[in-house]
């Protein structure tokens, strides 16, 4: 059985000797730069049509109304969590440190919903449903990630 | 619905390449060696086919060329699927029609992928050991937030799941043991070792809820089905198997979105399906579910209408997957347990049952109705397949 490995998943990493891959940065595009920026000065600022709808990924327009014009707008920064998954092997050395670490999905207040990691709270402790707030968090190479930690 | 499509087509020939570990042969090859039997297994000859539709690893850029340039081919029409494991369904659908519309009339249908080799074969094989092309995964929104590989994106929804209808760890395991089983009967089969409840809860940690027994397991491999009218099959080798109905549904907004992650795009395709095909869930003799994840049959038999929503756990846990149970499902031991070949070969097992000549301990007894799914780029896009002995 040691032959079988998880599937459309990856074989184990190799443990001991390769030196570390450099983190995964983001590959902001024309489109999300943005967001990106935002980030970097603290804020959650996600694209709002003109006529009110709010989307995330960044796009060059509205899925609801086709409108191209609209605003990137501040959110509240608060939301639930929808789904979440733990991690308990290393698919990136780069994340070897934090695990077990838990990605969720965040459904924000405005209505979009966040891919993002959890933090200040145990693999254990998460539900579906608990209530997050956004943190900022520098990662390096002018990169500032949005993560979600349980709200006060 | 059209329903003028019903049974006007047919399934005449099925093949499969070595299956496993396969280091000496290529994606190109194996589907190769998967075409030419399906060929031979019709009772036609190469100048006879005269339509190429297919997939193979993603990095081979108009791979129906590159195919039909091996085996010596020139297609009245021929492409490459880009709708991931949903591809492989829709290859026979893109066929069905193509001969409908008078472009084509004998069609090779197939998938290869040497995806063991790709992730293992060497030590920078392993490291990279993503079977996404670099260029194709996105660039923001993913990685940098520590979410890697197919795994963790359908744990999200096994994870929803399970809060959201009680379904437990056992049940995901019930999956994973009956399909198991029926890989022990099929020698192809790429893992055969009987798989227990202790052993399956005791599998290495990958993503929660998935341990190592909830994944698929990637093999070397292809398959290949040749579709020509029901007319002219009556004149070929095999027994025909008819093709009923089809359907297809894409989440193209996404797996996040709405409630997708819990009830997938197969409910409207196969909603579509059924209705093409006049019939009803409980007529089905037997399912070959596309399984790269345990929760994603459980989700599935939902949305199929097998069970109600909410009820694929418990409906699964029941032994009705297993042979001799009340749906029989992935018979050959799925993508679990043959081996992950894109759902390719569980269309060639559903038509291996509706034929009735497998081997007596693989065969269900009496399949007239057999349905096949196909599900792909994270389960947003789906096909549904239902076959019925000709």
């Amino acid at each position: 059985m040691t032959e079988a490995t998880a599937g459309s998943a990856t074989p184990r990493a190799p443990s001991g000797t390769k030196p570390p891959r450099p983190f995964p940065f983001p590959k902001p595009t024309r489109d999300s730069q943005p967001f990106w920026d935002a980030c970097r000065a603290g804020e959650l600022r996600l694209q709002r049509c003109a006529n009110g709808h709010w989307r995330f990924p960044p796009a060059p327009l509205c899925p609801e109304c086709w409108t191209r014009e609209g605003t990137w707008e501040r959110t509240r920064g608060r939301g639930r969590v929808i789904a979440y998954v733990t991690f308990r092997r290393v698919y990136h050395s780069a994340f070897a440190p934090l695990i077990p670490y838990t990605v969720a999905v965040v459904e924000l207040e405005e209505g979009p919903r966040l891919t993002t990691r959890l933090v200040g709270v145990g693999p254990d402790e998460v539900k579906g449903g608990m209530p997050v707030e956004v943190t900022f968090e520098p990662v390096g190479n002018d990169v500032t990630l949005p993560l979600f930690k349980p709200a006060k | 619905m059209n329903t003028e499509l019903r049974n006007k087509y047919a399934i005449v020939g099925v093949g499969q390449s070595r299956l496993g570990k396969v280091p000496d042969s290529t994606a190109l090859g194996l589907l190769a060696e998967a075409m030419t039997a399906a060929v031979d297994d019709a009772g036609l000859r190469r100048g006879d086919v005269d339509a190429i539709v297919c997939r193979g690893p993603d990095d081979i850029y108009a791979h129906h060329q590159r195919i039909g340039e091996i085996l010596g081919i020139d297609a009245e029409f021929s492409t490459s699927v880009d709708n991931g494991g949903a591809s492989q369904i829709l290859s026979i659908i893109l066929a069905v029609l193509a001969i409908d519309a008078g472009l084509c009339s004998v069609a090779l249908c197939g998938y290869g992928r040497d995806s063991w080799s790709r992730t293992h074969r060497s030590e920078e094989a392993r490291q990279r050991a993503s079977l996404v092309p670099e260029e194709q995964q996105h660039g923001e929104f993913e990685h940098e937030f520590g979410l890697f590989g197919a795994a963790a994106t359908h744990a999200l929804g096994a994870r929803r799941h399970m809060e959201r209808y009680g379904t437990t760890k056992e049940q995901l395991g019930s999956v994973a043991i009956a399909f198991r089983e029926h890989a022990s009967r099929n020698p192809d089969a790429y893992l055969r070792e009987p798989l227990g409840m202790a052993e399956y809860l005791a599998g290495r940690p990958i993503v929660d809820p998935f341990g190592l027994f909830d994944c698929s397991v990637p093999v070397d491999g292809a398959g290949a089905v040749v579709v020509t009218s029901a007319e002219r099959a009556r004149d070929l080798r095999r027994r025909p198997v008819l093709i009923r109905g089809f359907g297809t549904f894409n989440n193209l907004r996404g797996w996040t979105a709405g409630e997708r992650m819990v009830e997938t795009a197969a409910k409207r395709s196969g909603a579509k399906a059924f209705a093409m095909a006049g019939l009803a869930p409980a007529e089905v003799d037997t399912a070959q579910i596309y399984d790269c994840f345990t929760s994603m049959v459980v989700a599935q038999l939902e949305d199929y209408g097998f069970c109600a929503k909410g009820e694929g756990g418990p409906f699964a846990a029941s032994g009705a997957l297993r042979l001799g149970g009340a749906l029989p499902a992935n018979t050959s031991g799925g993508q679990l347990s043959e081996g992950h070949v894109e759902g390719m070969l569980q269309i060639v097992e559903g038509v291996r049952q509706a034929r009735g000549d497998l081997a007596k301990e693989r065969q269900v007894e009496g399949a007239e109705i057999a349905l096949v799914s196909g599900h792909g780029g994270n389960t947003v896009c789906h096909s549904s397949l239902i076959l019925q002995r000709g």
